[in-house]
């Protein structure tokens, strides 16, 4: 799953949302590291919608202009899930190691080799 | 009132297919103008990032997308064969092309070596790095075409790229050097071929594309078969200055076999095939063509001559019967 699809597919999860609220729904998510472009958008959009991972919610008329509102389907639930549960337990892993990293006692500094030592026998 | 940005933006979004338009384009004016101030939006643009978005996501409509209607269906399944018959010919005619003179190079004395590696380092050791960069870079078509058939796509869209490079030396070659301008016509054509391939390639075989597969055969066997056809080719009739001789006769020879196989089948789901060959049978005998032309008023050898002309006439021939099989199909298909 792409860092686009995750985020469109997160910024559906807890309300439908049209095009725009999308766009900024993924911006805050990100914290302004994922800007989407409109192409960008609609390509998700049709690629998501082409694997039934989210559907057409409704569409409104706002002073003349169409808004489509798309939500998560059962399956767009459980595919966002199943992406957060392995991004989540490979944090939790990342973040052991680091843990651990940082509890190990320094290691004594071994003294590079030089091509004397090595050619000359002097060691 | 219809403000200039959404003019420019409507006049952007004409890159999408008539299909897509109808269905999105309300809703993509919305997203456009939502946070502007119609106050400003006569003296504001699209920006060069949003139109390249809007480009990318036309070309993707347009060679196939999900849900697109039947026509672009098939115009990028034609598109996604063409780039993948284009790779395979061009991978094993330069591996090919490199074996064959390697061979020769190291079997006729050290002479002929010498002249081989010459070819190379005669010229400095900045235009030696050029040299060898022209020599190495085609043979990454090899590696575009097995990563394209493994799924590697991204793989394969640089291995392409870089392979499709040195197609462009002959242009710089007299910038940077005493080399005399290239043979316009065969240079261009050839160059012309190489990138089409490759950007059909980065074009066609997007993520939402199904997954390349070659319509008979495993990659290995497709590859050794053109490979052994090509080398064949010239073996039988040796014509070092033409190096479309073997890619030319190893299209023949797979047009003529597809057609036979293709006859055989009931069904019209092949139709993309008969386009896509047609196209590709198309570019070669462009290129056939520009190789020859130089040749008619200067005395080359009569078998390479008539060589080179009988085959160009056979290309006609083939991409004459490709196109109306094709258009047949197409039509039996709709």
């Amino acid at each position: 799953m792409t860092q686009a699809t995750f985020f469109v597919l997160t910024a559906l999860a807890d309300q439908p949302r049209h095009g725009y609220g999308i766009l900024r729904e993924v911006e805050d998510l990100s914290g302004g590291e994922v800007r989407l472009r409109v192409g960008t958008l609609y390509g998700v959009l049709d690629r998501l919608t082409a694997d039934a991972l989210i559907v057409l919610d409704r569409e409104e008329v706002q002073q003349g202009r169409l808004r489509r509102y798309y939500r998560l389907t059962d399956d767009g639930m459980r595919a966002l899930t199943a992406e957060a549960e392995r991004m989540a337990a490979g944090a939790s892993a990342a973040q052991q190691r680091i843990a651990e990293g940082r509890r190990a006692p320094e290691r004594p500094v071994t003294p590079p080799a030089t091509g004397l030592g090595l050619a000359g026998g002097l060691a | 009132m219809t403000t200039l940005l959404e003019s420019r933006y409507r006049m952007v979004l004409r890159l999408l297919p008539a299909y897509y338009r109808r269905e999105r384009e309300e809703e993509m004016v919305e997203i456009y103008l939502w946070d502007v101030d119609r106050e400003t939006q006569d003296q504001s643009r699209p920006t060069l990032g949003e139109v390249a978005s809007i480009a990318a996501l036309a070309l993707r409509t347009r060679l196939g997308a999900a849900g697109a209607p039947r026509p672009y269906d098939r115009l990028g399944a034609a598109v996604r064969l063409f780039a993948l018959f284009a790779v395979l010919l061009q991978a094993a005619s330069v591996v090919v092309d490199r074996v064959l003179g390697l061979t020769w190079a190291a079997t006729h004395g050290p002479a002929q070596w010498d002249m081989y590696v010459s070819g190379f380092t005669a010229r400095g050791p900045a235009l030696a790095v050029a040299e060898v960069a022209v020599w190495a870079l085609p043979l990454l078509w090899t590696v575009a075409y097995f990563a394209l058939l493994h799924g590697r796509l991204r793989l394969a869209r640089v291995s392409a790229l870089l392979a499709a490079l040195p197609t462009l030396w002959p242009f710089l070659a007299p910038l940077v050097s005493t080399w005399f301008p290239p043979s316009t016509a065969f240079t261009t054509t050839s160059a012309l071929f190489s990138w089409l391939t490759a950007l059909a390639l980065c074009a066609a075989h997007h993520r939402d594309a199904p997954p390349a597969s070659l319509p008979v055969g495993t990659p290995g066997l497709a590859f050794a078969a053109c490979g052994v056809v090509m080398g064949a080719s010239v073996v039988l009739l040796p014509l070092a200055a033409d190096t479309v001789w073997a890619p030319a006769t190893c299209f023949a020879v797979g047009a003529l076999g597809w057609l036979l196989w293709r006859a055989r089948r009931d069904d019209r789901s092949t139709a993309c095939g008969a386009i896509a060959l047609a196209v590709l049978g198309l570019l070669l005998l462009t290129v056939r063509v520009a190789a020859l032309y130089p040749w008619l008023g200067t005395p080359v050898p009569a078998l390479v001559l008539g060589g080179a002309l009988v085959q160009a006439g056979i290309l006609s021939l083939l991409v004459a019967v490709l196109a109306v099989v094709g258009g047949r199909d197409l039509a039996a298909a709709r």
